[in-house]
C-alpha cells in the first residue's frame, strides 16, 4: 500500500467508524436501556427538561454527558474490551478495583474506612447494650474476612487493617465471645464469581463455632451435597471478563429438610432453600431467601430447647442451616433492614438465648445498619 | 467539553466535521466559529461572553494600532490592549491570590472573591496578545474580518489547553487553506495517539501517582515513585492534548506548531525548556525576554531578565506560591547552568547530565502538583526520608510491579526511539508498505479502546484546563 493510498483508507477507516458508531447512537436514542444489569444500576436518560436555567448551571449538560457515556451503543462489550486490555494487556491488577487472582474474582480494598467501622460496631454495641448485656445467654461475635483479606495474607496485595477491626470488636464488645474463624478459611473457600462464601466450604467454620458455643455434639456433619449449575456471582457481570460461572453447592439432610423457615416481614413459611430465588438477579438468595430483616427457623427434630439468635448479614443466610441441628429455633436477624428500636416489639424473647454476631468485614465496613 | 469524551468524540466531532466539509470553503470558518463557541459554552456557558469580549477587544485594538501605526496613538491602543488583556486575566485568574495575601500582610480582611476561573483564558490571552503586539510590531497584518480573528482565538482544537498558537501561525491558513486526505489522515493518526496518550497512558499514571501520594505505607522509593508517575502523567497528559490540537487542526486544513520534543532527553534544564512546552517558553522569549534585552546585557540585568520571566512563567501556570517558586526554581538551576554547570556536564560523561536533569525535573513536578508550600515541602523531603520514612514497603512493592507496564511504555514513549524506529523503517520501500497497512489497523484499534475506557467512565479531566 502506498502512501497516497494509505491516507485514503485510513481516512475512509475514520469517517465509516464515526458514521457507524454516530447512526448507532442515534438509534439508542429512540431505544434507550432502562437498567444496566452488570452494575445493578440505572442507566442515564437524556435530560427530560432542558431549560435555559439549566443549561447556564450546567445541570443540563451534566445529564447529557452522564447519557451519552451510559447509553453509548454496545456498552457491555466496550466495557469487556476495557477490562481485559488493562488486565491482560497493561497488565494492571485490577479494572474498577476488582482483580482476578486463580480464576477468582475479589475486590482490592487497601483501607477500611475508620468512619464506618465506627458506625458500625457502634450499632452492634447499641444491640448488644439494650438486649444482651443482661440476657443470661452466651454471646458470640464473629468476623467473616473478604476475600481481599486473602489476597493480602497469600498473594501480596494490599489488604485493610483486619488486626485492627478484630481488636475494635474485642474491644468494644467486651461481653462477647470473639471466634477467630480467619484461619478456618481460604481464598478457595468463596465462589470465584461472587463475594459470598460456598456452603460446603465452610465446614470448618461452623465446627468451630460450634465448639465455642458448646453444641459440637448436637451437629451430625452429615450432609448431601446438591448442585445447582450457572450461579452468576455479582462479579460475574461487574467484571466484564466473561468468567465460567460458579456451581452452587447446598447441603440437605432430613433434619435441614424437615426445618420451616417463618419470615416475619410477610407472615409467610418457606423452606430454608429457595429455588425461585436462584433464578432471580442475585443467585445466593437462595439461602433463606436472601436479605430478610426478622426469620425464624423452627426445627422440629430438635433434640434441645435451646435457642439462637443470630445477628447476621447475607453470609449468614448458608451459614445458619448448617447450625440448625443444634437447636429448637433460631432467630435470624438483619439489622440492614430493621431497626433494632424495633426488635423488641417483634416478639423475640433475649432472655437466656445463645446468640452470635456474624458480619463480614465487607459489611461492617458500609454503613449499612439502620 | 473534554476531548476524551463521548459527547465531543461522537457527538460534537461528528456534527462538525459533517458542517465543515459540507459547506462552501468562504463557510468554513463561520462554521468554525461557532461550532467553537457552542463548544466553549458547553464548558462555561457564562464566561463566553468574556472570550468574545477579549476577542472584540483585540479586533478593535488591532484596527486601531492600524489605523495609528507611527504615530504615538498606536503605542497608547498597544499597551491599552495588553492592560486590557492582563486586566481580564488578573482579575479572573488572580484577585484571589492577591487578596489573600494582601490580608496576610496586612491583618487585613478583604473578602475573597471566589470567582471560577474561566477555562483557557491563560491561553486565549496569551493568544490575544500576541496578536495585537505582532500587528503593532508590523510581524502581522491587521485582521480586519471579525470572523476571522475570533476564529483564530476561539478555535476549539487549541482552545483550552493551547497549545499557544501564534497569530502569525494561521494568519495565511485563516484566509486560504486547503484539505487533503493527506492532511485529514494525517490529522486522525495524530488525533488519535493523542488521545491515546491521554487516556491509556496519563490517566493511568495519574490513579498511581494519587494511590502513592495517599499511601499509608509510604516510602522513600514510594514517593520517587510518585514523582515519576506524576511527571510522566504531565508530559503525557498535556503532549496529549497538544497531539490531538495539531491532529485537529491539520483535519481542519491549520498548521500548528509543535509543542513538545521529547524534553525528558534534555541534557540540560536550558535545553528541557527549549523541548517542553514550546510555544509558552517562546512566547516568553518573544513578548518579554527579549524586549527587556534578553541576554545581550551585562550581568545584573540579564540576571534580572531570567527572574523576570521565569517568575512569570511559575504564576502563568497558577495563582500559587508553589508555582511562582516553581518557576523560581528553573531561573536558579538556568543561571547555575549559564556560569558552572554546563562547564561541568562537558567534561564528564552524558549519562549524569540525563540524570542531573530527570533528578530535576522529577523535584519539579513534585513542587508543581503539591497542595500549597508546607505539602511541597513535605511531599519533597519524603523523596529524601525526611521523618523517618522507611526506604521500602512491600506496599510500593506492589504498586511498582502492578504499574510496571505501563510505566516502561511511557518512560519509552518519552524518549524519540519509536519514532526514529519508524522514520527509518519508512525509508524502506516494503517496510513503509508494511507501516503504512499497520496504521489504519492502529488507528480503529486506538478508537475502540478509547472508546471503551470512555464507556466504562474512566475519564479525567485535563490537568492543563485550569491554566
Amino acid at each position: 500500500m502506498n502512501n497516497k493510498i494509505k491516507n485514503i483508507v485510513v481516512s475512509a477507516i475514520f469517517i465509516v467508524f464515526m458514521v457507524v458508531f454516530v447512526s448507532m447512537c442515534v438509534v439508542a436514542y429512540f431505544n434507550p436501556v432502562e437498567t444496566s444489569e452488570s452494575e445493578r444500576r440505572p442507566l442515564a436518560q437524556f435530560p427530560e427538561e432542558i431549560t435555559w436555567e439549566g443549561i447556564l448551571d450546567k445541570t443540563v449538560i451534566d445529564e447529557f454527558e452522564d447519557y451519552t457515556v451510559d447509553q453509548f451503543p454496545m456498552r457491555e462489550f466496550f466495557r469487556s474490551l476495557k477490562a481485559k486490555f488493562q488486565l491482560k494487556v497493561l497488565n494492571l491488577r485490577e479494572n474498577n478495583g476488582l482483580t482476578e487472582v486463580d480464576g477468582t474474582i475479589a475486590k482490592i480494598e487497601p483501607d477500611f474506612n475508620p468512619d464506618l467501622i465506627d458506625y458500625s460496631v457502634g450499632r452492634l454495641e447499641y444491640v448488644y447494650n439494650k438486649y444482651l448485656a443482661d440476657n443470661g445467654g452466651d454471646k458470640f461475635v464473629a468476623i467473616v474476612p473478604d476475600k481481599n483479606y486473602f489476597l493480602g495474607r497469600d498473594y501480596g496485595y494490599p489488604a485493610p487493617d483486619y488486626a485492627g477491626l478484630v481488636e475494635t470488636v474485642k474491644e468494644r464488645l467486651p461481653g462477647m465471645t470473639y471466634v477467630d474463624i480467619f484461619e478456618c478459611l481460604e481464598l478457595s473457600d468463596y465462589y470465584r464469581t461472587d463475594t459470598h462464601w460456598s456452603q460446603d466450604k465452610i465446614g470448618a467454620v461452623v465446627d468451630k463455632l460450634a465448639a465455642e458455643m458448646g453444641i459440637s455434639d448436637r451437629l451430625s456433619g452429615q450432609y448431601r451435597e446438591n448442585r445447582l449449575e450457572g450461579f452468576k456471582g455479582v462479579y460475574y457481570l461487574q467484571s466484564a471478563l466473561h468468567p465460567t460461572p460458579d456451581t452452587l453447592v447446598y447441603l440437605t439432610n432430613d433434619v435441614l429438610d424437615a426445618c420451616t423457615v417463618y419470615d416475619y416481614e410477610t407472615q409467610k413459611t418457606y423452606g430454608i432453600y429457595n429455588f425461585e430465588k436462584f433464578e432471580g438477579n442475585d443467585g445466593y438468595d437462595f439461602f433463606l431467601s436472601g436479605t430478610r430483616a426478622l426469620l425464624r427457623i423452627d426445627n422440629p427434630n430438635a433434640t434441645t430447647d435451646e435457642e439462637l439468635i443470630i445477628f447476621r448479614d447475607s453470609f449468614g443466610s448458608s451459614l445458619t442451616p448448617l447450625l440448625v441441628e443444634g437447636y429448637k429455633s433460631i432467630y435470624v436477624v438483619d439489622i440492614r433492614y430493621v431497626m433494632p428500636d424495633m426488635l423488641g416489639m417483634m416478639q423475640i424473647d433475649f432472655e437466656g438465648k445463645d446468640v452470635l454476631f456474624l458480619y463480614s468485614a465487607l459489611v461492617l465496613n458500609q454503613k449499612a445498619f439502620k | 467539553m473534554l476531548f476524551s469524551s463521548i459527547s465531543f468524540m461522537y457527538y460534537f466531532l461528528a456534527a462538525v466535521l459533517i458542517l465543515y466539509f459540507a459547506v462552501p470553503f468562504k463557510f468554513k470558518n463561520l462554521v468554525l466559529l461557532v461550532s467553537s463557541l457552542f463548544f466553549y459554552f458547553y464548558g462555561e456557558p457564562i464566561y463566553t461572553l468574556l472570550m468574545l469580549a477579549t476577542t472584540l477587544s483585540s479586533y478593535i485594538h488591532g484596527l486601531l494600532i492600524d489605523r495609528f501605526r507611527g504615530r504615538t496613538l498606536s503605542k497608547v491602543f498597544l499597551w491599552s490592549s495588553v492592560i486590557t488583556s492582563l486586566g481580564a486575566l488578573g482579575f479572573f485568574k488572580y484577585s484571589d491570590f492577591f487578596i489573600h495575601n494582601i490580608n496576610n500582610v496586612t491583618g487585613s480582611d478583604i473578602s475573597l472573591l471566589g470567582l471560577a476561573l474561566p477555562i483557557g483564558i491563560s491561553f486565549y490571552t496569551f493568544q490575544t496578545m500576541s496578536y495585537t503586539i505582532d500587528v503593532y510590531r508590523g510581524d502581522a497584518k491587521v485582521q480586519k474580518s471579525f470572523v476571522r480573528l475570533a476564529t483564530y482565538v476561539a478555535l476549539f482544537p487549541q482552545l483550552i489547553a493551547g497549545p499557544i498558537v501564534r497569530y502569525t501561525t494561521v494568519e495565511e491558513d485563516l484566509s486560504q487553506r486547503t484539505h487533503s486526505f493527506e492532511k485529514f489522515s494525517s490529522g486522525v493518526t495524530r488525533f488519535v495517539i493523542g488521545l491515546s496518550k491521554k487516556v491509556l497512558i496519563a490517566d493511568t499514571l495519574g490513579t498511581l501517582a494519587r494511590t502513592m501520594h495517599a499511601s499509608d505505607e509510604a516510602s522513600v522509593v514510594g514517593y520517587w515513585l510518585y514523582a515519576i508517575a506524576v511527571s510522566l502523567q504531565l508530559y503525557f497528559d498535556f503532549s496529549g492534548y497538544s497531539d490531538m490540537a495539531i491532529g485537529l487542526g491539520r483535519i481542519f486544513g491549520f498548521r500548528f506548531l509543535e509543542n513538545f520534543n521529547y524534553p525528558f532527553i534534555s541534557k540540560s534544564i536550558g535545553e528541557f525548556w527549549r523541548r517542553w512546552h514550546m510555544s509558552l517558553g517562546t512566547w516568553f522569549r518573544d513578548y518579554v525576554y527579549i524586549p527587556m534585552g534578553g541576554n545581550r546585557v551585562s550581568v545584573p540585568r540579564w540576571l534580572l531578565n531570567t527572574l523576570t520571566v521565569w517568575f512569570l512563567t511559575g504564576f502563568w501556570h497558577g495563582a500559587d506560591w508553589t508555582f511562582i517558586l516553581w518557576g523560581l526554581y528553573f531561573a536558579l538551576f538556568l543561571v547555575l547552568e549559564k556560569f558552572w554547570l554546563n562547564k561541568f556536564f562537558a567534561k564528564i560523561p552524558r549519562v549524569f547530565s540525563h540524570i542531573y536533569v530527570c533528578v530535576l525535573i522529577l523535584i519539579s513536578f513534585v513542587l508543581f502538583n503539591a497542595n500549597g508550600m508546607s505539602g511541597a515541602i513535605a511531599d519533597i523531603g519524603s523523596m529524601f526520608g525526611a521523618g523517618g520514612l522507611p526506604f521500602w514497603t512491600s506496599e510500593t512493592g506492589y504498586y511498582l510491579g502492578g504499574y510496571a507496564v505501563v510505566l516502561a511504555c511511557a518512560i519509552f514513549g518519552a524518549t524519540p526511539a519509536l519514532k526514529t524506529l519508524v522514520l527509518k523503517l519508512k525509508e524502506h520501500k516494503t517496510a513503509n508498505m508494511v507501516l503504512n497497512v499497520l496504521e489504519p489497523i492502529f488507528v480503529v484499534g486506538m478508537l475502540l479502546i478509547v472508546t471503551a475506557y470512555f464507556v466504562d467512565g474512566s475519564f479525567s479531566p485535563f490537568l492543563y484546563f485550569r491554566f
